[in-house]
């Protein structure tokens, strides 16, 4: 595997003897969409805010592009760009010369690249006005604009979905997929809705009280061969059972003219084929495929901020 | 590593794109010629470009550095307020550095009032009592408090020199401040209270008769006492006094870098 482009290794953040990040160990490839999930309180913008170097880490490392974020700081923070929780310009400056401000950090970072960013988030019509009058979804159009100036290797967004409309949603989800895809970067979300990071990351990791509680890796529309409970209606449930068990099949009555079977994909159609030959009427085959919410609540136990 | 000088004109700009830089140098430059008319309309042409002058820059100078340290103040402690210290901080910058260019934006500023107020009081007066003097003032020996043997324009340009001297010191405080607190509204509330207070605390410390308090920062922020006298006060000097200043300045700087430096940055 090639060297990942940011690798925490036992990191841990202590407050006044209080326990905020407890021993986190990560690893992220170029090229990946990796979603950081846990409620409200987890630890999760801690957690960013020692990858960008804002606080201190009071043990454990912090690895960026091979330079360790407390010791060369200047060279790991230079392939990264960040918004960490809301992106908070100058609004007195337009948006312009926000870009520009930050453009003057980096050494090479041209007018001309300020320029294509603004195309690629879709500002040019208000760029030049002043940021006081921008919606909220239109300054995180900025915050990812000044996150990606200077081309990252490692792009952190905090929470990049608040205030987006779901227009703004799809085309931030499109943008980071293709981001990540073409220029091979590496993107860290973190966020606690789920059903966006199901349809934005290859990979999700759940931090709770400041844990890593897991690690997934997302299926997306791929087709699973594990078998999952798949609730079956028809229009004679004990007749259904019984032209099931021939083919050595063990089904339930689950009510309301309803069957449930263990099932993969292969064995769904040989079911389905089973109960049609037996003159049964089948009017839904619904496969039960736990969302991330789902797991994210089995997982969490359903916790509240502890 | 990049280019330092960028980091400062950012920290220009974020001073000079501003309205409220414009309204205090208009403040400055109104208040200098309000006074001069009113000296016009009240006592007449029988004055001295370089009385008014020196009355001028005497009264407005306390401007200069109210305006310079509310600047100062609000530097650092702006961008913690507004949440831009975040995205300002996560460049491939140290904090020092990017500490330094604010605080080199603050020092051009308090000197860019400090030439303003000169320059205005000069032309202004110049205008109203030097282009065409009355009989009377050309006949009038200049004695501002403590010219001796130099030319009244050598004496007010020693003035200010010495002013700024002082104001530097007053403003190195109020960035420190408002690096430590990260609230600007306390950093100019302190900063002020201690300039405006300094009299009161000077002259309650002048009836003590301890050595220590030769020591103190306020004993040494009038500089301008020194102008045509070697020693004041029974016996300091401005070497010693440069000498003080020197060690707070010092100082103040030190906490400011070491605070900034270590802080996280949180809220």
């Amino acid at each position: 595997m090639e060297q990942p482009v940011v690798r925490l290794q036992n990191v841990t953040k202590r407050i006044g003897g209080r326990t905020i990040i407890d021993r986190l160990t990560l690893e992220l490839p170029l090229g990946e969409v990796f979603g950081f999930l846990g409620p409200n309180g987890a630890g999760k913008t801690t957690t960013i805010r020692m990858m960008v170097g804002l606080i201190s880490i009071t043990d454990g490392e912090i690895w960026i592009d091979g330079h360790s974020i407390a010791k060369e700081y200047e060279k790991a923070i230079k392939h990264v760009g960040a918004i960490v929780e809301n992106p908070e310009m100058y609004k007195y400056l337009s948006g312009y010369q926000n870009l520009m401000h930050f453009a003057r950090m980096f050494p090479g970072v041209t007018e001309a690249r300020v320029k294509e960013v603004v195309r690629l988030v879709g500002l040019e019509g208000r760029i030049h006005d002043k940021v006081k009058t921008y919606s909220l979804g239109m300054r995180q159009r900025l915050g990812v604009a000044q996150a990606i100036l200077h081309k990252p290797k490692l792009l952190i967004l905090d929470e990049p979905t608040n205030g987006l409309d779901p227009a703004g949603i799809r085309e931030l989800r499109d943008y980071l997929r293709e981001l990540s895809k073409v220029e091979g970067i590496a993107v860290f979300v973190s966020s606690h809705l789920l059903a966006e990071m199901e349809l934005m990351c290859d990979r999700v990791a759940i931090i709770q009280n400041g844990k890593l509680i897991d690690v997934r890796v997302l299926q997306g529309s791929k087709p699973s061969s594990e078998r999952v409970r798949t609730l079956i209606e028809v229009d004679r449930a004990d007749a259904a059972i019984g032209a099931l068990a021939e083919v050595d099949c063990a089904a339930q009555p689950d009510g309301n003219g309803m069957i449930a079977v263990e099932a993969d994909r292969e064995l769904t159609a040989v079911i389905n084929a089973q109960l049609v030959s037996a003159g049964i009427k089948v009017f839904g085959i619904r496969a039960q495929i736990k969302s991330l919410e789902d797991q994210f609540l089995e997982v969490t136990g359903g916790e509240r901020i502890g | 590593m990049g280019d330092f000088l960028q980091l400062v004109r950012n920290e220009n700009i974020k001073v000079y794109f501003r309205p409220r830089t414009y309204i205090m140098a208009g403040l400055l430059v109104g208040a200098v010629i309000l006074i001069s008319v009113m000296w016009l309309l009240l006592s007449g042409r029988d004055t001295t470009m370089w009385t008014v002058a020196y009355w001028e820059s005497f009264i407005l100078f306390l401007l200069v550095t109210i305006f310079s340290v509310v600047i100062a103040a609000v530097s650092v402690a702006e961008e913690f307020t507004s949440g831009t210290i975040k995205l300002l901080l996560i460049r491939p910058w140290s904090r020092s550095k990017i500490l330094l260019s604010k605080y080199i934006s603050v020092v051009l500023f308090a000197a860019l009032l400090t030439v303003l107020l000169f320059g205005s009081t000069l032309l202004v007066n110049w205008l109203s009592f030097g282009l065409f003097p009355s009989e009377t003032a050309l006949a009038i020996q200049e004695q501002l408090p403590g010219q001796e043997n130099m030319s009244s324009l050598q004496f007010l340009f020693q003035f200010y020199v010495m002013k700024f001297i002082a104001l530097v010191v007053m403003i190195t405080l109020a960035f420190m401040l408002s690096t430590i607190f990260r609230s600007s509204a306390l950093a100019i509330g302190l900063a002020l209270f201690l300039l405006l207070a300094m009299d009161i605390i000077n002259s309650l410390f002048s009836l003590l008769n301890y050595k220590w308090i030769d020591y103190l920062l306020f004993t040494h922020l009038d500089l301008t006492r020194y102008i045509g006298h070697t020693t004041i006060d029974g016996g300091m000097t401005l070497g010693f006094s440069l000498g003080i200043l020197g060690l707070y300045y010092v100082l103040f700087i030190a906490l400011t870098w070491y605070i900034f430096d270590k802080r996280d940055v949180a809220g």
